[in-house]
């Protein structure tokens, strides 16, 4: 469903009516366990009604930044997430690089640039394989869709000769928690590759060596060539887990016709790029826009498949933090901390560089404040719409943008317009391979979960080119990584980045050499927000309503597989815990952990 | 551990970073200060090692000087 079709909402569900039975997930995220859904479904229709998601948890990271040191905030805020804090503390970083007027070592950027490829690949790893793929399990399929996994028994593999199994059921077997061989196979990946980011940035997943002014990492060849064989190592399985992924998802499609419409929402998709391109990027506001499009990731806002804008300074410009359905109090009343960015341009009040966090808690309230997220929304000054836009769980908006941008152009990754051509080399056992992935026709939790795997070519890819130019710098003598500064008294800095499940921004104002104002803003709060200031659903909302429910159980034994399988195409951090309310006062005491598989309930 | 004599800190070592006193990493010309760091972005052996560091150097002016560890 999209936010424009019409559609059932609370106005026309009849309060009380018997059809509808509510359902809820609370929590979902593992993290920071804070996320939950909120379900109506009606079982007769076989679709989801409506959809709140809510988070009981409260950070307040704009509010204890404050009056500390800016050079303390790449540290700090990387303890925002335990998966991705990388992301966060290379993000500050670029924010502080802009406040302090700094352009670091070329190599510098060549290393961070590693690391954080590494990052991709570990997470989406770790996630697709161990987390996502438990819900596409033989285990889960059995016990939610029986007659799919009797008809994958005997449909061939079309990629057999890639990945060496010869039916669906048999890489649905694979995927089995703690059992299946891609199970156990990606742990180990993910381990390599956690390794490969530890000889970049010092530490996973906090960095020991990411600063502003560049790294401490020392720049020796070997750091390159066991980066470059830990790498060579994990190819193979990049092409195997992509055969794979085709395989199962396009069998899903065709088992269960109309599969297209679990999890889907109008393309509304935002990237904020990733992969600084060294050779333009001088981390200044006032050229933001030509280094912004020359990263290797492209930063874009896309709607309904057209993109509005590649231009950094414009997405900047655009943010907006709504309220509507949050425990915050409005800071209209407020001080603004910049009314107009470097380039003269006026900055709203409510632009995150404006924000004073006011945090109000009270009791959850479906029909009014229920949800410590605010509501990001990206404001198209031609429509005049706050745009709830998402991520796609990163990798999806990461290669629409890419590929419909058709900038990037590399040895070894090349966009062309309509879609990202990736090249793998001859790896242990494989031979050299492009992939070649396509904008799909839907913004639905198929597609977010195959881009994903994917996006870990793409990094792949990306990595072997980052390492041939840091290797060139090393080899001409060239071993300078870091760069001196001093912090300005008074300073704004803007950082953009790709957290591994999709945009991130950190927002700095520095007065008297201490942080004034400090406004993280992480895929989740974009993917996970409430109803806003008019009314607009969140996208995980968005996508869950209007789901249609394709599980064969009924109401009493049901696992909400459909519903699960939308939300965690999102990638809402590391989903494992969940238990489960049966609204009619009937607590269902069982908990399930879909991580441990169906028969371990 | 071996018992190394060494002088007595200037500052305790708990002291927090960017405490008055201490050297900041990121001061200004810390580069160019920093022993066998040189202003091209280059570097020789003695970013690594001050134990007979011309040993560790290029054999040839033509090679890269890329120091040991």
């Amino acid at each position: 469903m999209t936010t424009t079709a019409s559609r059932p909402t609370e106005g026309d569900v009849p309060k009380g009516d018997s059809r509808l039975v509510e359902m809820a997930w609370d929590p979902i995220t593992r993290i920071v366990g804070n996320l939950g859904i909120y379900t109506k479904i009606d079982f007769e229709d076989r679709k989801v009604v409506e959809c709140h998601s809510t988070s009981s948890l409260f950070r307040g990271y704009s509010v204890f930044m404050k009056g500390k040191d800016p050079r303390d905030a790449g540290f700090i805020t990387s303890r925002i997430c335990g998966i991705c804090g990388d992301n966060h503390t290379t993000c500050s970083v670029y924010a502080q690089n802009m406040a302090y007027g700094i352009k670091p070592p070329i190599l510098a950027d060549w290393i961070i640039n590693l690391g954080e490829a590494a990052e991709y690949i570990f997470d989406h790893t770790l996630f697709q394989d161990n987390l996502v793929f438990v819900d596409y399990s033989e285990a889960m399929v059995k016990d939610t869709n029986p007659s799919v996994l009797r008809r994958a028994e005997s449909t061939e593999a079309p990629n057999a000769a890639v990945h060496g199994l010869r039916t669906i059921a048999d890489i649905m077997r694979s995927f089995n928690p703690f059992e299946g061989d891609l199970y156990k196979e990606a742990l180990q990946v993910s381990r390599i590759t956690r390794e490969m980011f530890c000889l970049m940035e010092g530490r996973h997943v906090h960095p020991s060596t990411v600063y502003p002014g560049g790294v401490g990492t020392m720049p020796s060849p070997s750091v390159f060539t066991d980066y470059l064989s830990k790498l060579m190592q994990v190819m193979d399985f990049i092409k195997r887990s992509v055969a794979m992924n085709d395989d199962v998802f396009d069998f899903f499609y065709e088992a269960l016709p109309g599969y297209e419409e679990v999890g889907r929402r109008r393309v509304l998709l935002g990237c904020w790029g990733a992969f600084q391109n060294p050779d333009v990027c001088d981390y200044r506001y006032e050229t933001m826009s030509d280094w912004g499009r020359a990263m290797y990731v492209t930063p874009s806002v896309i709607v309904d498949g057209k993109l509005l804008t590649t231009d950094l300074v414009d997405i900047n410009l655009g943010i907006r933090i709504l309220l509507g359905s949050s425990y915050y109090d409005d800071w209209a009343a407020e001080d603004p901390f910049v009314t107009h960015d470097p380039l003269g341009n006026p900055v709203d009040h409510r632009h995150p560089w404006n924000q004073t966090t006011l945090p109000t808690p009270q009791k959850r309230d479906f029909d009014g404040n229920y949800s410590w997220v605010m509501s990001p929304r990206w404001f198209d000054k031609n429509s005049g719409e706050h745009l709830a836009l998402d991520t796609g769980g990163g990798a999806f908006a990461r290669l629409y943008s890419t590929a419909l941008a058709g900038i990037v152009d590399t040895p070894y990754v090349k966009a062309t317009g309509s879609s990202v051509q990736i090249s793998l080399p001859r790896g242990g056992n494989l031979p050299e391979q492009v992939l070649e992935w396509h904008i799909p026709k839907w913004s639905n939790a198929i597609e977010r979960n195959r881009a994903r795997v994917y996006f870990v070519a793409y990094a792949a890819a990306m990595a072997l080119f980052f390492v041939e130019k840091a290797m060139d710098r090393v080899r001409a003598g060239d071993t300078k990584v870091f760069q001196d500064f001093e912090v300005p008294d008074e300073a704004i800095g803007c950082g953009f980045h790709e957290a591994v499940r999709g945009v991130l921004s950190h927002h700095l104002v520095i007065k008297d050499k201490k942080i004034a104002n400090y406004h993280p803003y992480p895929p989740t709060p974009w993917n996970g927000s409430p109803r806003d200031s008019f009314g607009t659903p969140g996208p995980y909302e968005d996508a869950i309503q209007g789901t249609p429910i394709f599980e064969e159980n009924g109401p009493d034994d049901f696992r909400g597989i459909d519903i699960m399988r939308a939300v965690r195409s999102f990638d809402p951090c590391l989903p494992c815990g969940v238990h489960m309310y049966v609204g009619s006062g009937k607590t269902v005491q069982k908990l399930h952990s879909p991580m441990f598989g169906a028969n371990h309930g | 551990m071996a018992e190394i004599k060494v002088g007595k800190p200037d500052v305790a070592p708990d002291t927090t970073a960017h405490t008055k006193g201490v050297p900041q990493g990121n001061r200004k010309n810390a580069y160019e200060r920093m022993i066998g760091h040189h202003r091209d972005g280059t570097a020789d052996a003695r970013r690594s090692t001050g134990i007979s560091p011309k040993e560790h150097d290029a054999i040839l002016p033509t090679m890269p000087n890329v120091p040991p560890a």
